[in-house]
């Protein structure tokens, strides 16, 4: 049990006060970003990283850990109350949360899920905590093929499977790359694609990537709607207490541990993040009230339906962690943006950090359970207080963030030129998402990218250009195998829909001539 | 699913309501297609110019800029061929892209009827004919980059106290604030609280601009 004689070490150093102050402030914008609509921790990660070099590198990375967290407990809060998710990974939480709420039961819907969302993440950290070893282990056999294995993982499943157009997702793939090739390669000095000039030999700031696509590609995506009339939300007051009775414990420590169950080997697989195993177990808790006989679902609101797909999407988090910091393998773009920084500062995750960073990397684990207390109690009694959050005019929101981009822009070095890259790349932000093309991919292949060339490189320099070492070990063979598998089904269910969506359109065409 | 007009009768709970065209860009998405086929034949342009150092072992440098290249080639036709099959809506404000709606829907189990949907506000202003189908705000649009740009031109002559401020005041005015007076009060104090908390706090510089020496803690 060496893992527990080092979480405790790592409690001492997170319990010290400089690292206390940096987890209460990233638990606090964790939740306020998760909040408010169109603001994701990714984002909120990208923002930060720039203005956070002066830091010591422990207290920079609890705070991202804390900010991911807090961003997964507040996006159902504003999912609940107003019926808007605050991200993506609240949608689930949201078909019954914002029921339970017009049934009269806010307060107790977002208890219910801060509650979730705490058990989630805790049973994903311990987890972590006790597999940790053996996950290093299981890396420390990789080489240089079996990295790239895992790249071409995360590749294909982010933007093939996850994203909504196959197409798409690989051309948001493809563009990652190209940006990422820009500057001196490291292997051979060789310029590329710098036009020349100086500025460039460093590469493009994976800062000005992000900050750019994030945040200046929002807010002129918002720019291009924002003044079309929004009609006024009505957000429901929450009443009563969070607290829930032995009763509703009685319903729900279930579907908390179903959704735990779905969320931690999803968040240790490359599929972008945390919608995933949401949706699986609200269908999962769906399904069984059907055959229960509930009623609940779809009419009064189901305590059930908001448990499970909480407690699942803190539960990818806490796996998540486990797989950046053991395998270095980004699981969404919140993770990614956390390889970015480990970069910054002159780190690698993967097994090798687990031993040559040990006073970094169990401080931090240590903190995430911090961290869930401290969300648990900034959140189960005051998510009425964080709901105010919503009131804030956007035009001050979306003016603070561009005045928040710029300045992380030009913290990197003080130059210009990186806020007009910044800016042109803000721009295929807005035209990426003006036309439904993913961002996630850009990121994941931007930040995998340069590994994955590097991998490939060495693998075939070892085998002197014999491209058979990519599938020589068993390891490699069985990652391939699972994704062809996952491909395949992700095709099939493409195929399947796209059938019924042309016979239900050609049915109602038909019943429109009929007419 | 069904393929009614309105966005009002979709009823499929999540995504799908948010897909139902709002402008129809037909064909624009071209658009698209011309600058990754652009970004292909500038990184082959860059392939064939670069200049490898002698000596260099078999995967070199153009090696993987090759395969990118390659691939951008294949997906930039790709995307061409399915935008000219079936021309599709451009995006719908809040429509999460980052996930596959189809298995979504698979893995939630949504059957188009049981499911609140879940609203995003512009969905909700298009629903309620607040906004004209087919509106992109080109105006606003131009006015936030053109704040951007004149930000970034103006920070080194006037400082970041300045530009910062000008920069948030348009941009609060250009997302619709309805107090240009009060909202010079609220650029200031954001700028010099970013100047405050970040340049003396946190050690970044910024630059003073024409203010140098006007307070000691500009610098």
């Amino acid at each position: 049990m060496d893992q527990l004689s080092h979480l405790a070490e790592g409690f001492a150093v997170a319990f010290t006060a400089q690292n206390l102050l940096f987890l209460v402030i990233g638990a606090v914008l964790g939740t306020a970003v998760g909040v408010l609509p169109g603001l994701g921790s990714a984002m909120a990660v990208a923002l930060l990283l720039p203005v956070t070099f002066s830091l010591d590198p422990t207290g920079a990375f609890i705070m991202f850990a804390s900010i991911y967290f807090g961003g997964l407990f507040g996006d159902s809060t504003s999912g609940i109350l107003l019926n808007t998710p605050g991200n993506s990974s609240a949608i689930a939480t949201t078909f019954e949360g914002h029921r339970m709420a017009r049934n009269g039961y806010a307060a107790k819907a977002l208890g219910t899920s801060a509650i979730g969302a705490f058990l989630g993440g805790f049973i994903a950290c311990v987890l972590v905590v006790f597999f940790a070893p053996y996950i290093v282990e299981l890396a420390k056999v990789f080489g240089p093929a079996e990295y790239f294995a895992l790249a071409v993982f995360a590749f294909v499943a982010i933007s093939a499977v996850v994203a909504d157009s196959i197409v798409r997702g690989l051309v948001a793939l493809g563009l990652g790359f190209a940006l990422a090739l820009v500057g001196i390669d490291g292997m051979s000095g060789a310029e590329r694609f710098t036009l020349g000039t100086p500025v460039l030999f460093d590469g493009i700031s994976i800062i000005v990537i992000t900050v750019g696509l994030l945040a200046i590609g929002e807010v002129i995506h918002v720019a291009s709607h924002i003044r079309r009339g929004r009609p006024e939300d009505s957000i429901i007051s929450p009443k009563g207490s969070p607290f829930l009775s032995l009763a509703d414990w009685r319903k729900v420590i279930l579907p908390y541990l179903r959704g735990t169950a779905f969320g931690v080997p999803f968040g240790a697989i490359p599929v972008g993040g945390s919608e995933v195993p949401t949706f699986l177990a609200y269908g999962t808790e769906k399904r069984l009230a059907k055959r229960r006989g509930d009623t609940e679902f779809g009419t009064t609101g189901s305590i059930r339906g908001v448990a499970a797909p909480e407690a699942a999407g803190n539960a990818t988090a806490g796996s998540a962690m486990g797989a950046l910091l053991g395998l270095g393998l980004p699981t969404s773009a919140t993770a990614a943006m956390m390889i970015a920084a480990f970069q910054q500062y002159g780190m690698q995750p993967g097994p090798l950090l687990f031993e040559r960073s040990a006073d970094l990397v169990w401080p931090l684990l240590a903190s995430l359970f911090l961290g869930l207390v401290i969300l648990l109690i900034i959140n189960l009694p005051f998510a009425a207080v964080w709901a105010k959050l919503l009131l804030i005019p956007r035009h001050y929101l979306y003016a603070t963030i561009t005045v928040l981009s710029v300045l992380g822009v030009y913290a990197i070095g003080s130059r210009t030129v990186d806020l007009w890259m910044a800016l042109g790349i803000g721009i295929i932000g807005f035209g990426m998402r003006h036309f439904s093309i993913p961002l996630a991919p850009v990121l994941i292949a931007a930040i995998l990218g340069p590994m994955a060339e590097t991998q490939l490189r060495r693998a075939l320099a070892v085998s002197e250009g014999d491209p058979g070492i990519l599938v020589a070990s068993p390891l490699t063979i069985v990652l391939y195998v699972i994704l062809a598998a996952i491909v395949a089904f992700s095709g099939l269910q493409h195929l399947r829909h796209a059938r019924r969506d042309r016979t239900a359109t050609s049915r109602s065409v038909r019943v429109g001539a009929g007419r | 699913m069904t393929g009614a007009p309105e966005p009002t009768a979709v009823t499929t709970g999540t995504l799908r309501a948010l897909r139902t065209p709002r402008w129809f860009t037909g064909r624009s998405e071209l658009i698209v297609v011309a600058g990754v086929l652009a970004l292909a034949v500038g990184m082959t342009i860059g392939i064939v110019t670069m200049q490898v150092p002698d000596g260099t072992a078999f995967p070199g440098p153009q090696f993987f800029p090759i395969i990118v290249a390659a691939f951008l080639y294949a997906v930039g036709l790709a995307l061409g061929i399915s935008v000219l099959v079936s021309p599709r809506r451009a995006h719908v404000a809040d429509d999460p892209t980052e996930l596959s709606t189809d298995m979504l829907e698979d893995l939630g189990g949504l059957d188009a009827t049981s499911e609140i949907r879940v609203v995003a506000p512009e969905t909700l202003a298009a629903a309620h004919g607040a906004t004209a189908p087919g509106g992109l705000d080109v105006k606003t649009v131009l006015i936030t980059v053109g704040a951007l740009v004149a930000f970034i031109l103006a920070l080194p002559v006037l400082g970041w106290l300045l530009s910062a401020a000008a920069l948030f005041w348009v941009l609060a005015w250009a997302f619709g604030s309805a107090r240009p007076l009060l909202d010079i009060g609220i650029a200031v104090i954001v700028s010099s609280f970013v100047q405050l908390a970040f340049g003396v706090g946190l050690g970044l510089s910024l630059p003073a601009g024409i203010l140098e020496g006007a307070f000691p803690w500009i610098s």
